[in-house]
């Protein structure tokens, strides 16, 4: 057999695809325009089975949606951290007593901002590095007699990161008493912290998906079960399949579109209100400090609140897909 | 336009409904399938519809073999035919004028080229003022017009009806008859499954008499 691709109509095919597509009836019904001939849809709209998808389809949505608004947060936040993280290195200068000790602060401090890759230093002063302490040992007359080593914070140029291993080589050996930190460790532990909270979220994500496909899947199988009747009877008056796989796609994805947008509606409301009521609860104490820290601020942005999108697309094609499956079943027992 | 060969059917592992039945019916035809309760006459009339398969033999459909038909092609044989079902098969939620403007909407056609065409064929059988009535509040009988309007907006070449009598009175059931006769002089071949003898009196066709699984002609 010879096959004949016609490639001169394919411009024209493809317009008429997507004219008839299903999902072109469903944006257009639910831009308030004409949907098809104005007598009553061959599918009959409302059905109890129908309705009992509707809230299926709802409820699960607004779950999926949560389930992957959050993981999205804590992912994102945790990526803001580590960037924020990597971007400070702190020198710590600690043998040495008073104005010989200001000076070597100071000698130090420049030696760094002359390092290439360095963006800013910034010598903390005494007072500054001992209230950094206070948390631990209390009260500043302790401090005042203890040799309190000096914190110099600095930034570096992400774009252009120096040789820290370099750097602080050249300050071990030009300066006695003088470490520098970079935060190496702490990060490390920090990152399987996250990426273990962002890898369970993945794993939550994917029960609630697999459980999204799943009710759906059934649900959506049983509203077809009260629908054989009218298969049959479109089939007996000579029907193709593909008309009347193409009436129920209408019919289901339109219920998916609907209830997925409600679900989807209901987690971004909760996303919105999520930083309100989290300040509202936990006022300005330090655990809501250390909370927004570790959460960000849960504020969704905009690429988050498209992944709702992209959770309604993928609900409301599974639904029409089951439901043309459920078509093509029930029309294979007449053959 | 209609030759069984052979025919023989069995549902499961049950014993033969039909055997042997062999049979040929030319285009503009006008016959009665007649046979006790259980004879097999719906059987018959779903393997010339295509919706069930001889466990043997041959089926010619308007010069096609059935058994070797795609899935589109059965859906175009399947307009050229209207059924009348024993249990009508009506769709609840479409209004009567709806159900019976069904097949024309199936076809594509626009509902404007043929809005006159249901009503008129709706007044003729008597439901002019049940249109916008749903199935659920129709009479048996009511119902059963609906259905023979449904089966005939078509105009198919080829009519099947299962009992379409069975629930009217004798005036009524002599105007669907009528109908019928009007249809089959304007070139379509009817097959009426009835055990309704005063009807089968009524007007001078042959008859396919089903009896112990094999078929006669009289
Ligand atoms: N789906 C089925 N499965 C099994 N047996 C069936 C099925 N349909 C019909 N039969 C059997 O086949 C035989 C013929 O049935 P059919 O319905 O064709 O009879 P009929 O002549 O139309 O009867 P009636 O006049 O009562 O309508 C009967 O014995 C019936 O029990
Ligand atoms: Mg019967």
């Amino acid at each position: 057999m010879k096959v004949t691709w016609k490639f001169d109509d394919l411009p024209g095919r493809l317009a008429g695809r997507i004219r008839t597509s299903p999902w072109v009836a469903v944006v257009r019904g639910l831009a308030g325009g004409q949907t098809g001939p104005g007598s009553t849809p061959i599918v009959q709209p409302a059905s109890v089975a129908g309705r009992a998808l509707t809230v299926v389809i709802a409820i699960m949505t607004f779950l999926a949606c949560l389930t992957s608004g959050a993981v999205y947060v804590v992912n994102q936040s945790a990526n803001d951290w580590f960037a924020d993280i990597a971007s400070e290195i702190t020198v710590q200068v600690s043998e040495g007593q008073g104005s010989e000790f200001e000076k070597k602060v100071t000698l130090v401090s420049l030696f760094l901002a002359k390092q290439p890759g360095i963006q800013k230093v910034n010598p903390l002063s005494a007072e500054e590095s001992g209230q950094l302490l206070e948390p631990w040992l209390g009260g500043s007359d302790v401090l005042s007699e203890l040799p309190v080593p000096r914190l110099i914070a600095v930034v570096i140029d992400r774009s252009s990161p120096p040789d820290l291993d370099a750097v602080r080589e050249a300050l071990e050996s030009n300066f006695k008493g003088v470490t520098l930190d970079d935060h190496r460790r702490w990060q490390a532990e920090l990152r399987t912290v996250t990426r273990s909270l962002v890898l369970g979220g993945i794993a939550v994500l994917m029960l609630v998906g697999a459980a999204t496909v799943a009710s759906i899947v059934s649900a959506t199988k049983s509203a077809m079960a009260s629908n054989r009747e009218i298969i049959e009877v479109l089939h007996f008056v000579g029907a193709r399949e593909r008309f009347i796989a193409h009436e129920f796609e209408k019919h289901f994805l339109n219920i998916g579109v609907r209830a997925g947008l409600v679900g989807a509606l209901g987690a971004t409301i909760v996303f919105l209100l999520l930083p309100v009521t989290m300040r509202l609860l936990s006022g300005r104490g330090l655990a809501a400090a250390e909370l927004r820290q570790f959460i960000g601020s849960a504020v969704l942005d905009w690429p988050g609140y498209l992944l709702f999108g992209l959770v309604v697309i993928v609900v409301a094609t599974l639904c029409m897909l089951t439901s043309r499956f459920g078509v093509y079943r029930i029309l294979k027992s007449y053959d | 336009m209609i030759r069984f060969e052979n025919i023989g059917l069995r549902y499961g592992l049950g014993p033969e409904v039909l055997r042997d039945v062999d049979f040929h019916l030319v285009p503009g035809s006008f016959h009665f399938l007649t046979g006790p309760s259980g004879a097999g006459k719906t059987s018959l009339l779903r393997m010339l519809f295509m919706s069930l398969r001889p466990s043997r033999g041959l089926i010619h459909l308007f010069g096609q073999n059935c058994s070797d038909l795609s899935s589109p092609a059965r859906a175009d044989l399947r307009r050229r035919i209207g059924i009348v079902f024993q249990d009508f098969r009506l769709l609840d939620h479409l209004t009567t004028w709806e159900n019976v403007a069904l097949p024309l909407r199936v076809f594509g056609k626009s509902e404007a080229s043929y809005r006159d065409d249901v009503t008129d064929l709706l007044k003729w059988v008597g439901l002019g003022a049940r249109m916008t009535a749903y199935p659920e509040v129709l009479s048996g009988g009511e119902k059963q017009r609906a259905a023979i309007a449904r089966a005939v907006i078509g105009k198919p070449e080829l009519l099947l009806a299962d009992e379409p009598t069975g629930n009217v009175d004798p005036a009524m059931a002599n105007r669907l008859l009528r109908l019928f006769i009007e249809l089959n002089r304007l070139g379509t071949s009817v097959i009426i499954a009835t055990h309704d003898f005063q009807l089968m009196d009524q007007c001078d066709a042959p008859r396919l008499v089903l009896h112990e699984g094999h078929l006669e002609i009289r």
